[in-house]
């Protein structure tokens, strides 16, 4: 057994559209430790989203393997060991707060899984709802929502946390909020994470991976390891280690761009 | 808060109207057996009040009746429609063009089948609801995004609570804009069946007080058709205001 959630292998993914093939990402090799909290960064349509999707089974890879835990993407989504948040919350506006959270829990088979649950109210505390719990999602701001999403995504207890842009529509001093606790979540939780964003303050606060990609065609330019400069992946989003960090992500863009 | 006067305004604009009529007929010298007074249509509505509720139970009951199996024949068209794209392809154009068929042509098809019974007139009433709730029903289950559908393949969802969890509730809103349409045109079509032929109903006594010149009665046989419609109106604006109380983002 290895000791990596995911390990990609060579993996390319290409769309057939009406002006012929076009490559969303290319030669994507890529090893994500277990609880590691790995944050894919990119210029819009460099293949970020896409490369999620083929992460979670969403969408075949055209090109080489993708394997989670050690096995197939669909084995471990059909096991539950996936959790999506995506950019729009995507709360089903018919069900109140808890009732969304509970979800995850009256599909795919989950009784039959025999696995342990979160319990759905405990997972709404978790998120800062409490007292929140019969809202319906259109009494809920943005922020709220993309909360209630996290605490839907996490009631499974998921191995893995996949997050495209989950934060990219909320305005910045709710994002860094969001941030904060969703460190401390990840923390508390040791679930892996892998999140999907076009923010550099964003990278270098969550990450303690970078993936930095490139686009036309999708690719990795460079993952930045930032351990050693951020110890227990913790930093002050004042200080200079921080801005060492988010300049160093802009010039390797920068490069990118110019590539 | 909404002033408690608001329900004046309708009733206002109803008085109006009501008093323009009556004074038309008094300026214009009509004959009572062309237009009555409204007062005239009010007596009657009193005098004959046994013989309009009489003639009220065959109607609703082919209205109601009809409502029912229209709209469930309809749902249970647009689930299948919504999971077999064959199907759909095969049936739908079928449904189209039997929707040109004008009801009033159907009618008589129908009560040579059935006769004049309750069952020929349940079927023109579900016949002309069943269409606009098709096609609601059908844009309801199809108006769900994409984010939402792969939200439920991630979980694993099988086709089955897609649908349940998914399709279904957010189809409800649809459901009930096709459930008001029906609610009129189902009175509609079981009146237009007694036209044709029946041996009770609201449409037959309207049929025949007007070749009788019965005109009063002709006109409260109509007020009492719309109420009937009214009622069934109502019902649903009331069920969908108790079921759907959430709004999209
Ligand atoms: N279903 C699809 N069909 C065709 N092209 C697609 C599809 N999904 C994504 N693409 C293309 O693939 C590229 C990468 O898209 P995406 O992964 O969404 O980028 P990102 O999330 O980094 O903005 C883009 O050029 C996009 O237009
Ligand atoms: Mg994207």
């Amino acid at each position: 057994m290895t000791s990596n959630a995911f390990t990609l292998d060579d993996v390319g993914v290409t769309f057939e559209t009406p002006d012929g093939p076009l490559i969303a990402v290319q030669d994507v090799k890529m090893d994500v430790e277990k609880g590691r909290f790995v944050v894919l960064i990119g210029p819009s349509g460099c293949g970020k989203s896409t490369l999620l999707r083929v992460l979670s089974d969403l969408l075949p890879a055209s090109k080489g393997t993708a394997r989670v835990f050690g096995g197939s993407g669909a084995q471990a989504r059909k096991e539950r060991r996936l959790s999506f948040v995506f950019q729009d919350a995507t709360l089903l506006p018919w069900r109140s707060v808890l009732e969304n959270v509970r979800l995850p829990l009256q599909v795919g088979r989950w009784s039959r899984l025999k696995r342990e649950a979160n319990d759905p109210a405990e997972m709404v505390r978790l998120v800062g709802l409490e007292g929140r719990e019969n809202a319906l999602p259109h009494e809920l701001s943005g922020g709220q929502r993309q909360r209630v999403a996290i605490a839907r995504a996490l009631v499974t207890r998921p191995d893995v946390l996949l997050m495209d842009e989950p934060f990219g529509a909320l305005d910045e001093i709710t994002r860094d909020r969001l941030n904060d606790e969703l460190l401390r979540i990840w923390r508390e939780t040791g679930t892996t994470i892998v999140f999907v964003t076009h923010s550099l303050s964003e990278a270098a606060f969550l990450g303690q991976t970078v993936v930095v990609m490139a686009a036309k065609p999708g690719r990795i330019l460079d993952v930045i390891e930032l351990d050693a400069r951020k110890p227990g992946n913790e930093i002050d989003r004042t200080g200079e280690a921080f801005f060492g960090i988010t300049s160093d992500l802009r010039h390797l863009l920068e490069r990118a761009d110019a590539a | 808060m909404k002033n408690r006067f608001e329900w004046l305004w309708p009733v206002a604009g109803f008085v109006s109207l009501i008093v323009l009529w009556w004074g038309l007929i008094v300026v214009r010298d009509v004959p009572k057996y062309i237009a009555p007074k409204p007062g005239a249509v009010w007596a009657s509505l009193v005098d004959n009040a046994s013989l309009l509720l009489d003639n009220l139970w065959p109607t609703a009951t082919a209205a109601l009746g009809g409502f029912i199996i229209g709209n469930l024949i309809a749902v249970i068209l647009a689930t299948i429609f919504v999971h077999s794209a064959r199907a759909r392809k095969m049936y739908f154009p079928v449904v189209v063009v039997f929707n040109t068929i004008p009801i009033i042509a159907l009618s008589p098809i129908l009560i040579l089948i059935f006769g004049l019974t309750l069952t020929s007139k349940m079927i023109v009433a579900a016949i002309i609801c069943l269409f606009p709730t098709l096609v609601n029903m059908l844009r309801g289950f199809e108006s769900v995004s994409s984010s939402e559908l792969e939200l439920m393949r991630v979980m694993s969802a099988s086709r089955t609570e897609v649908f349940l969890r998914l399709r279904l509730p957010r189809s409800v809103p649809f459901l009930f804009a096709a459930l008001k349409i029906a609610a009129t045109s189902c009175v509609i079509g079981a009146i237009v069946s007694e036209w044709i032929g029946a041996e009770k109903g609201l449409g037959v006594l309207i049929i025949q007080t007007t070749f009788d010149y019965r005109t009063e009665l002709l006109y409260a046989a109509i007020a009492v058709s719309s109420a009937l419609a009214l009622v069934l109106f109502m019902a649903v604006t009331l069920a969908e205001r108790f079921l759907v109380r959430w709004r999209t983002n």
